[in-house]
């Protein structure tokens, strides 16, 4: 599904700086992949890449076989639009519409009836557990509700894949919690692969895989076997050993 | 870091912040300096230059300097506006209330003495090309040489460190600190949609109509006792428009999900309806400010073109002499000699013509009227190319000026169609049609008939002379040369048609320069005010795009939003303008009985032309502004 080879970023500038060094990865349709690694380690520019808001300064992304990058400006915007999802830290909702407005944008952009919007969004919103803010307008709703709102923005033209940038950054556990079962349930029922950055360990352990990164290269990766507890266990380990500052891992335990 | 320092060294690093106040101030200046100028120059104060002109443009002065303190503190509050933010984190720092204010006043003063040397050193470098428009409008004999304006850049230095004194001071006195965490979410906090009354929509719509149909209904003199009424319905009715019936009629869009979920209007619509409540007041102030910029320099063009008009249309020659009535056979040979040698003089090749004109009492109704003979108007006609007129023995042609008459409704020359002309031998000539024509320098309607029955007419109830005279290829110049001789020689009994206009446009110049000026002033700064509020939401447009682009937008998809956006932004007030502005224009053309249509149209049409540069202009750079955040 998502193929990265040999992907390399340098970031012009008086002093050059390597952000990523020859990363290899893969993501298989329906995979569920979270990347963790400390500050400045190059998760954010690895994503920007993905989603094709940066290019690579060297290597080879291919989405479904095809590379996004080598798509013109246009036909890019429209690939985005289509194939790809996104969420945010911080939500990134519109705030001169309505909950509905917001959820149903990218299929208005795209000119899809009426009806249809509708329907979507009502399914949607079910599912999410919206239903009864989709008149509100984004600064009368929790951040919880805000990414769920987001999520279903993300969600609503089913793509391909779901791209998330520490969608729980601004929640609190409960929230953050509520969100991160919403995404799992969306990756199983969807079949959508789904890839996140974050920094928080709880959200990671709902992932299928999680991926190391340090320095702009791989630095390893785990699988999670039977129970999410013990996948969490095993995160908080690996970060230890990773080393890092303290800071960037939460120090609760389950 | 003094408080001082800071104060200043925030608006010297945050330039792009400050330049949309410091520009629309500068520009200010600039425009009250080239009037300066223009009013303090030596050719004025000296010369035989009207007392009406003088105190007129000390009267213009005024007013720009009034409307520049109402601007200038516009655009200030405009500015603060967007700042909330900053004396939010400034008040949560723990800056004091005095602080802020002393910040605001500091850094007024900095801007505001900054904008005022800019001005005046942008005005110098205009100086000359604003001499040399005044020159051409106003017909001023002396040149308007350049002079350094030692007295304009006083007055001009005075008034405006005066006036940006007084606004930093009622700037900083009316600078409410809001509650703390309104300040801080500044930008981000909503004001709502705003509210519209299905009442005052209807009650907008009907003032409007109520207004713009007395207005264009009334004729004559009722249209002075209809119009501050009129003004003031249609004031309040534009006011209604924008506040209510515009807000009206987009929440109506918007409930219509077929066209408000239709692609890229989601985004307009919403948008619009958000920024409504700030819209309405600047498209109001727009409007109104147009409105009377497009009347003003549409009623003095109006003005100009009745007065001139009727005297070009009056005679086709270049030189018309009608002597006295009691002037003698040898006196009316001595002047047109004396024309001859002034056109001699001069270098004008000239052709004439002479012609004896009859006067003939025929009945009651036409008791003086002239006749012709065929031949005389043929050699008239002859002259200046026009068709020749003949009529049959017993037949007589009308011939009426309509052009140079400003009423319509003068019928003299139907009442002419309906006589008879008795001969001596009792046979009637029967008038056949009626014609228009100035083949002839005559003013009121005659009858052309044919020669061999013109000796049987009756006995003339008095005899003139007339004469004209048509120069080949001469210069404007030359002539009005020949016209200010003539006048001093032989005055009132032989005209030069161009110096006679020559001398109009010079009473009217000034008037008509001063209020161009004003128009030309109100528009820009209304210009400058739908730029003003473009502006201060750009920072969150972008933040808007780049969300959306996020998603995916095409540029063609950004480019159709912003389009639509900024058109709807300078387009609407404007379109209400002129609107407003062709019914006043209607209005005066009622007032004096007079077509202003092409008038009208040139004023307007330019206006439209000079708005449609100034959006071509904008879009752009705000295209470019917000595609540079989103690559």
């Amino acid at each position: 599904m998502l193929k990265l080879t040999n992907l390399g970023k340098v970031y012009e500038g008086k002093v050059a700086y390597r952000a990523l060094t020859d990363i290899n990865l893969e993501i298989d349709k329906g995979e569920f992949v979270a990347i963790m690694g400390p500050s400045g380690s190059g998760k954010t520019t690895l994503l920007n890449i993905i989603s094709t808001n940066d290019s690579p300064t060297t290597g080879n992304l291919e989405i479904e076989g095809k590379n996004p990058h080598r798509l013109k400006k246009n036909a890019l915007a429209k690939f985005r639009r289509n194939e790809l999802g996104f969420i945010f830290q911080d939500f990134n909702l519109l705030h001169t519409l309505t909950v509905e407005e917001n959820i149903v944008l990218p299929l208005t952009l795209d000119g899809a009836s009426v009806n249809e919007m509708k329907e979507k969004a009502g399914k949607m919103a079910e599912s999410l557990g919206i239903t009864p803010i989709m008149n509100k307008r984004t600064y009368e709703i929790s951040g919880g509700q805000a990414q769920r709102v987001a999520i279903a923005r993300a969600m609503i033209h089913q793509p391909k894949l779901l791209l998330a940038d520490e969608p729980t950054g601004n929640l609190d556990s409960k929230a953050a919690k509520d969100v991160m079962n919403m995404l799992g349930n969306i990756n199983k029922k969807e079949e959508t692969s789904l890839l996140m950055v974050t920094h928080d360990p709880q959200a990671a352990s709902y992932s299928d895989r999680v991926i190391f990164i340090r320095d702009g290269k791989l630095h390893s990766e785990i699988h999670r076997g039977e129970s999410r507890q013990a996948f969490f266990q095993k995160i908080i380990d690996m970060l230890s050993l990773m080393g890092g500052n303290d800071h960037d891992f939460s120090s609760v335990r389950i | 870091m003094t408080f001082r320092q800071f104060a200043f060294n925030n608006v010297l690093r945050n330039k792009r912040l400050y330049i949309a106040y410091f520009l629309s101030s500068m520009f200010t200046v600039m425009v009250f300096f080239t009037f300066a100028i223009f009013a303090f120059h030596p050719a004025f104060s000296g010369g035989d230059i009207n007392r009406n002109i003088i105190f007129g443009m000390a009267v213009a002065g005024g007013i720009i300097y009034v409307f520049s303190f109402f601007f200038v503190l516009y655009s200030m509050s405009s500015f603060l506006q967007s700042r909330k933010k900053e004396f939010g984190l400034l008040i949560m720092m723990g800056a004091s209330d005095r602080q802020i204010r002393l910040m605001v006043f500091l850094e007024n003063i900095l801007i505001g003495f900054c904008a005022t040397v800019g001005g005046i050193l942008g005005g110098l470098i205009f100086a000359k090309f604003i001499l040399l428009i005044a020159e051409n409008v106003l017909i001023i004999e002396e040149s308007l040489h350049f002079y350094f304006p030692a007295m304009a850049i006083a007055v001009t230095f005075g008034s405006f460190l005066v006036l940006f004194f007084l606004i930093s001071i009622f700037v900083s006195f009316i600078l409410r600190t809001n509650k703390l965490t309104d300040l801080i979410k500044g930008d981000k906090k909503s004001k709502g949609e705003p509210k519209a009354s299905v009442f005052l929509s209807i009650i907008a719509a009907i003032l409007l109509i109520a207004g713009y149909v007395t207005a264009v209904l009334v004729k004559g003199i009722f249209v002075v006792y209809a119009m501050i009424p009129v003004i003031l319905v249609v004031v309040i009715g534009t006011y209604l428009l924008f506040t209510q019936l515009s807000v009206f009629i987009i929440r109506l869009l918007k409930k219509n999900k077929s066209i408000f979920w239709k692609k890229t209007n989601m985004l307009l619509f919403s948008d619009l309806s958000f920024r409504m409540k700030d819209n309405a007041r600047t498209f109001f102030l727009v409007a109104i400010i147009s409105t009377v910029a497009f009347s003003a320099i549409g009623s003095l063009y109006g003005f100009q073109s009745i007065l001139t008009k009727d005297v070009k249309n009056s005679t086709l020659y270049d030189v018309t002499y009608s002597p006295w009535g009691d002037d003698t056979k040898e006196v009316i040979q001595q002047d047109i000699q004396k024309i001859n040698a002034i056109l001699e003089e001069d270098n004008i090749e000239a052709v004439s013509e002479t012609m004896d004109e009859e006067i003939f009492n025929i009945s009651e109704q036409i008791s003086s009227v002239q006749i012709v003979k065929a031949s005389d108007y043929n050699r008239f006609a002859a002259l200046t190319g026009k068709e020749e007129l003949h009529p049959a023995e017993m037949e007589a042609i009308v011939v009426g000026q309509s052009e140079a008459i400003l009423t319509e409704d003068t019928k003299v020359d139907e009442m002419m169609m309906q006589e008879e002309i008795q001969i001596r031998d009792g046979r009637e000539i029967i008038p056949s049609s009626i014609i228009q024509s100035a083949v002839l320098d005559i003013y009121n309607p005659y009858y052309v008939v044919n020669d061999s029955i013109y000796g049987q007419l009756g006995e003339p109830v008095r005899s003139d002379v007339s004469a004209v005279w048509a120069a080949k290829d001469a210069q404007e110049e030359q002539i009005i040369e020949v016209g200010r001789k003539l006048n001093e020689q032989l005055e009132h009994k032989a005209y030069s048609i161009d110096y006679s206009i020559y001398e109009i446009n010079k009473t009217f110049g000034p008037i008509l320069f001063i209020g161009l000026f004003i128009g030309i002033v109100f528009f820009v700064s209304a210009g400058s005010f739908l730029y003003f509020r473009l502006f201060t939401d750009l920072d969150e447009e972008k933040r808007k795009f780049k969300a959306i682009a996020k998603i995916g937008l095409t540029q063609k998809e950004l480019k159709k939003v912003v389009n639509r956006q900024v058109a709807l932004l300078f387009f609407s007030p404007i379109v209400v303008a002129l609107v407003h502005g062709a019914v006043a224009l209607t209005a005066l053309s009622h007032l004096f009985n007079y077509n202003l249509t092409t008038e009208s149209a040139l004023v307007l049409g330019s206006f439209t032309v000079i708005q449609v540069i100034y959006f071509l202009i904008v879009r752009f750079i705000y295209v470019r502004q917000v595609r540079r955040t989103i690559l």
